[in-house]
């Protein structure tokens, strides 16, 4: 598990991260969503090391993060982009062996991972001479190396074709079967909905929200719509609750008294049929807007 | 935890993971520490790189041919043709049979022909290339556009001669008593005036060689990084080893390009060399090479850094041309200071790095430096390399991963990392 505590980092008088947690579990994804600007790219950078940290630390397994158990790590930034005039095989493995493995299970690795992106024939080519969804593929390669135990990506998902998306989405799921923690900030909510166990949201430096997408959704005011037989305008006169939409037979109601909604399914019956009676939970989206705002 | 694992702080026994063989992909077992994959991937990035080699194949023919067409034409007679009127054919053979005296590369052939516009005919017609002739007060030698140097001199050295003895014996004298005591001979402290234009010469080549090398791959180092800085290819390599990792692979990498290609060069040269009639110089030329190597190699370590550092504080390509403004001018310093000091001044300089690095091999050429000179020269200039490796270490690792445009010198001291 990667454990983020009370990271800050300042540029000179705008803190561009205020004391941010928040964990990335073993064998989980975790969704890390924010405008731009909002501090995303700069946590990544120093969890990984490569910006330093003005306050605050990074725990690996429960423990202060090494140098070492960064190599580990796989980490793709933000910009994308690797040695244009070099083979692709040459590139990869030369990551690799940076990342502390040896020549030869380099090699072995890098062929294996490029033939089951389909660039098995073509590795010899330079990368400039790729297309740029096969460039961005060799850039998925060089992320993923050596074997991660832990994945830290930056909007790994931009400018990627859906078919690469769903590469990308099958292998991101695969490592969390093995039970490594990836951590991943992305623009695309939707995508960020369908993949993501836990999601951490950032505004302007500080994390204003963070749980699984369920607890997340949940941890709002609770509001209820009710669809009645008849009329519903008496929704109106009960107590501890708020009516945000009253049309006809349906009332949408926030609940401001905790039990209020329980008073309104028995007096509910108590007056006629009761056709649905549901809790809504906003979307992913809205939260997102919310907490952002 | 259990007993067979004793705990310590390596990641292998810390993490259960990286114990197990399915997950270990075999990691810190390599056996090469990180900069030297750094300077391993430079150098064979660069010698598979088409154009280097290419460039450095025109460098090599460049200096073969200009030695072997400097040979050439110092082996080469030069036959020339002088024309003779009847009036100066006894002038003309006396220049024939005295030529190869004054100048052995000089052949003369006397043509006789009748008079002043068969002469001229024969300068036109390329039949001769000057025509010898009385005038009222000596002799004129006429050719047709161009000046015929080497004729001119044989032509000159031997009138001279001839009409010195012809007028001594008229007022009966000789000439050898005329000159008696009229010699001024050179003569140096040390070496002598052929060993000082040698020195001169290869003390050039040496100055150019350094600044042509010094801004080859000077640029090339810079721009390499701006590659990895403008990729961002340099924030996966500053997750996984150190920075200064990456600069010393980097310097080290085309250090030893430079020095390699260097090697050839000077070898080709000193072989090149040993084909013409300047051989018997060559083994004193090793001696100050073998300096102007080890002087070469600091200096350029030296100014690698700040090639490096120049690189970082670019953000694009383009910007490489601002930032590396004070090296270039650094360069052309050194390259006229090499070029044009003498005297007290060059004595100082060969002491100040980096400009030591050029002007320190040009004195042990020339000759008399004291044996501690240049280990002292050396020494000074080492110790500057370690303060430009340090600074530069220090500017590189913070402008490295700031990527908002240019970094001023002043940003990149005084960044956080």
């Amino acid at each position: 598990m990667l454990e983020i505590k009370e990271l800050t980092r300042r540029f000179g008088e705008n803190t561009a991260v205020d004391h941010v947690s928040f964990e990335v579990p073993a064998g989980l994804m975790t969704g890390f969503v924010g405008g731009n600007g909002a501090g995303k790219t700069t946590t990544m950078r120093m969890v990984m090391g490569v910006l330093g940290i003005d306050e605050g630390e990074v725990l690996w397994q429960g423990r202060p993060i090494t140098r070492l158990d960064r190599r580990r790590i796989g980490y793709m930034p933000e910009e994308r982009g690797l040695y244009p005039k070099q083979p692709i095989l040459d590139q990869l493995v030369y990551i690799a062996q940076l990342k502390g493995m040896d020549r030869v299970g380099a090699r072995a690795q890098v062929t294996e991972l490029l033939e089951r992106f389909g660039l098995g024939e073509r590795t010899k080519d330079h990368l400039e001479k790729l297309s740029l969804g096969n460039q961005q593929r060799v850039q998925i390669i060089a992320s993923v190396l050596p074997r991660p135990a832990a994945l830290v990506l930056d909007e790994p998902f931009s400018g990627l074709d859906p078919r690469a998306v769903d590469s990308m989405v099958d292998l991101l799921r695969e490592y969390t079967r093995d039970g490594v923690p990836v951590l991943f900030s992305s623009h695309q909510l939707d995508l960020v909905e369908r993949l993501c166990d836990r999601l951490v949201v950032l505004s302007q430096g500080r994390r204003v929200a963070a749980g699984t997408v369920a607890e997340l959704r949940d941890a709002g005011v609770p509001r209820f719509r009710l669809v009645l037989g008849g009329d519903a305008g008496w929704v109106r006169d009960l107590r501890g609750l708020e009516v945000l939409d009253l049309e006809g037979a349906s009332a949408l109601v926030e609940v401001q008294e905790a039990g209020a909604e329980q008073h309104l399914v028995a007096e509910a019956t108590r007056r006629g049929d009761v056709h649905e009676f549901v809790r809504v939970r906003p979307a992913l989206s809205e939260i997102y807007r919310e907490a952002t705002a | 935890m259990s007993t067979d694992t004793p705990r310590t702080d390596t990641l292998r026994t810390d993490d259960p993971r990286a114990r197990d063989p399915r997950t270990d992909p075999g990691h810190d077992r390599r056996d090469e520490p990180a900069w030297l994959l750094v300077t391993r991937r430079e150098v064979v990035s660069r010698i598979t790189d088409k154009s280097f080699l290419l460039g450095t194949a025109f460098m090599v023919v460049l200096i073969a041919g200009f030695i072997g067409f400097n040979a050439w034409q110092e082996e080469r007679t030069d036959s020339v043709t002088l024309a003779a009127t009847p009036d100066s054919a006894a002038m003309a053979t006396a220049i024939e049979d005295a030529a190869p005296e004054v100048d052995d590369n000089v052949a003369v052939t006397v043509l006789e022909v009748d008079d002043r516009a068969a002469a001229e005919a024969a300068l036109r017609d390329d039949e001769a290339d000057g025509w010898l002739h009385p005038t009222d007060d000596g002799w004129q030698l006429t050719s047709e556009s161009s000046e015929q140097g080497s004729l001119t001199d044989v032509v000159r050295a031997v009138v001279q001669q001839q009409v010195l003895t012809d007028n001594a014996a008229e007022v009966g004298t000789t000439v050898d008593a005329l000159q008696a005591g009229s010699t001024v001979t050179t003569d140096f402290l040390r070496g002598d005036a052929e060993r000082a234009g040698v020195a001169e010469a290869v003390g050039f080549v040496f100055v150019f060689l350094f600044y042509f090398a010094a801004l080859v791959f000077g640029m090339q180092l810079a721009s390499s990084v701006i590659e990895e800085k403008q990729s961002r290819i340099v924030e996966i390599i500053a997750a996984a080893i150190p920075v200064r990792h990456l600069l010393a692979g980097k310097v080290l990498g085309n250090t030893a390009l430079a020095v390699i290609q260097l090697l050839v060069y000077l070898v080709v040269g000193l072989v090149g060399l040993s084909f013409t009639s300047y051989k018997s110089y060559v083994p004193a030329l090793s001696g100050p090479t073998a300096w102007f190597i080890a002087f070469f190699l600091a200096g350029f370590i030296a100014l690698a850094c700040l090639w490096a550092v120049a690189g970082s504080l670019a953000s694009r390509t383009e910007d490489l041309q601002a930032t590396s403004t004070p090296l270039t001018m650094l360069m052309l310093v050194m390259f006229f200071g090499g070029l044009s000091l003498d005297g007290r001044g060059q004595v100082i300089a060969s002491f100040v790095p980096p400009v030591s690095a050029v002007v320190m091999p040009k004195r042990i050429l020339a000759g008399g430096v004291e044996w501690w000179e240049p280990l002292l020269a050396l020494g000074l200039l080492a110790a500057f390399a370690a303060v430009t490796v340090w600074v530069g270490e220090r500017l590189y690792r913070r402008a490295l991963l700031q990527t908002g445009g240019r970094v001023s010198l002043r940003q990149a001291w005084s960044a956080a990392e």
